[in-house]
């Protein structure tokens, strides 16, 4: 699904934000990339979502190499990405039915199936009777919930979630990430940026580690080193 | 992307009804420019033909060859310019007339003889166009007999030359006001572009195109170009219905001006267009260079 070989991302008149990361996730895994602020991870997603190019290294996405894609192609490759991020990123005069209904607005969904799509949706994270409101009248929660499910209502193969609970309080977290790991039992592919130690121990998940744009751990050797942390 | 006219310019209105203050502007500099450069075409216009009226008072004189029969000339001008009003004057008949025009003067003609001035066939051709009277001279000076035909040739070219000049300078400052207005109207609508980054932002990340990003915005900017182009239809209709009559009470000569000189329909329709376009040229340069930076 996604293979990184050798990536390395440098910003003029800065250091390097990625050095030399090889990582891969399959189909289908759930997978927490972690790291202190500063480490890499909002970076790395940006690469995997086509936001930024990698300055040097190979950036697999489906099988395709990005840098070969044309940017006209990436709109479509996106398609198959849905994203969250931490300051939820919703219109806020649009209301929380129509900021659902943007991904599938842009796939030219017929509009009386996005309606039904979007009421399914927002009924399956508790959301309906919101559908009418705007987001500044929501909770911090119920907006991360209405991001999460605008992330997933062009059913992605792909969700990438940047620090997705970093400004919710615990419960509203749990939420979030059971929504996460939801989606994740349907067949999508997660991947979730996070600072929270807390989130690690209880999801026993795939964990990558990055320090200072590299990648120090992956996969069972950071549950050990979190555990020996603890 | 399969474009969706509907959506597009439902897209288009909400963006308008959420930053009204900025459509509004867009609307009021399209108007300005619009209005500025249909007052300049409507002046041109009406000048024009007011200036084709005047040229239309001139009186066509025939001078014919010493010896010419002036009857047989009478009916060869009336069969040349059909439909005008002709006029056989004898040599001693305009001779009268000169003497009677210099009044107190008409002493200086004293000893002068009617064989001093040629006979002549005056035309009179009230409206006529300086292309056409042009053309009548030709003709008149073909026919045999015709020593010189006069329509006042030096005041007319002048005349011409000032109209045509006019006309140049009309053009050239619409292409001026039209570019002015792209830029202004491509800077107001960055102004609506910049407001709503955000929301091309969001809609980048979901997948959308540059062409499904742009399509509202230059939606929008045809929308107002054709609002400030209707309205500065509309002012200028105003302007003409409460002018044209002052003028014509003030200038008896203005009482040739109709609608169709001034604001013609063709100026008014390409008003719109321009203003269309002015509006679709504007906006793509805003939405264009967002684009490109986000």
């Amino acid at each position: 699904m996604i293979q990184l070989f050798h990536v390395t991302k440098e910003y003029p008149g800065d250091g390097p934000a990625l050095q030399d990361v090889t990582v891969s996730v399959e189909k289908g895994e759930f997978v927490f990339l972690t790291g202190a602020s500063g480490a890499g991870k909002s970076t790395l997603l940006k690469l995997i979502f086509c936001d930024e190019p990698a300055t040097s290294g190979q950036l697999l996405l489906f099988g395709r190499n990005v840098a070969k894609i044309s940017p006209r192609s990436i709109p479509y490759l996106r398609r198959n990405i849905g994203v969250v991020f931490q300051d939820f990123k919703l219109l806020p005069r649009r209301t929380v039915a129509e900021n659902v209904a943007l991904p599938l607005e842009v796939q030219s969904m017929v509009p009386k199936d996005i309606r039904r799509r979007v009421k399914m949706l927002l009924r399956s994270v508790g959301l309906e009777h919101r559908a009418d409101k705007f987001p500044p009248s929501l909770s911090g929660g119920e907006q991360q919930r209405v991001a999460v499910v605008r992330a997933l209502a062009a059913d992605p193969a792909l969700l990438l979630a940047d620090e997705p609970t970093g400004n919710l309080d615990p419960e509203r977290t749990l939420e979030v990430i059971e929504l996460l790991t939801a989606a994740n039992a349907r067949g999508t592919t997660v991947v979730v940026a996070t600072h929270d130690r807390s989130l690690l121990e209880r999801y026993k998940r795939r964990v990558v580690t990055l320090e200072r744009g590299r990648l120090v751990s992956d996969g069972d050797s950071v549950r050990r080193a979190a555990g020996e942390a603890r | 992307m399969s474009f969706r006219p509907v959506y597009f310019t439902r897209r288009a209105l909400e963006g308008m009804a959420r930053g009204p203050y900025v459509a509004l502007v867009g609307i009021a500099t399209i108007f300005v420019a619009l209005f500025a450069t249909g007052l300049l075409a409507g002046a041109l216009g009406g000048a024009e033909r007011l200036l084709a009226a005047w040229a239309g008072e001139v009186k066509i004189s025939v001078y014919l060859d010493p010896g010419t029969d002036l009857a047989a000339s009478r009916a060869a001008v009336t069969a040349a310019a059909p439909g005008r009003e002709v006029r056989a004057v004898p040599a001693a008949a305009a001779l009268r007339q000169l003497s009677q025009e210099l009044g107190d003067q008409a002493h200086v003609l004293d000893g002068v003889g009617p064989g001093v001035l040629p006979d002549s066939v005056d035309v009179l051709a009230p409206g006529i166009g300086l292309e056409e009277a042009r053309s009548l001279a030709a003709r008149l000076r073909t026919l045999p007999g015709v020593a010189d035909v006069d329509f006042g040739n030096a005041w007319l070219e002048k005349l011409e030359l000032l109209v045509s000049r006019g006309r140049i300078a009309s053009v050239a400052l619409f292409a001026a006001l039209a570019l002015a207005t792209a830029v202004l109207v491509g800077n107001t609508l960055r102004l609506a572009v910049f407001a709503r980054r955000e929301e091309i932002e969001i809609l980048k990340l979901v997948g959308a195109t540059d062409a499904f990003v742009s399509t509202p915005f230059l939606i929008e900017g045809v929308l107002q170009g054709v609002v400030g182009a209707a309205l500065a239809v509309a002012a200028l209709l105003g302007v003409h219905a409460g002018l044209v009559p002052r003028l014509q009470v003030a200038v008896p000569l203005a009482s040739v001006l109709r609608l169709g000189d001034t604001l013609p329909s063709g100026l008014l329709l390409g008003l719109v267009l321009g203003g269309a376009a002015v509006g679709l040229l504007g906006s793509a340069m805003a939405v264009v260079r967002t684009l490109r930076r986000s």
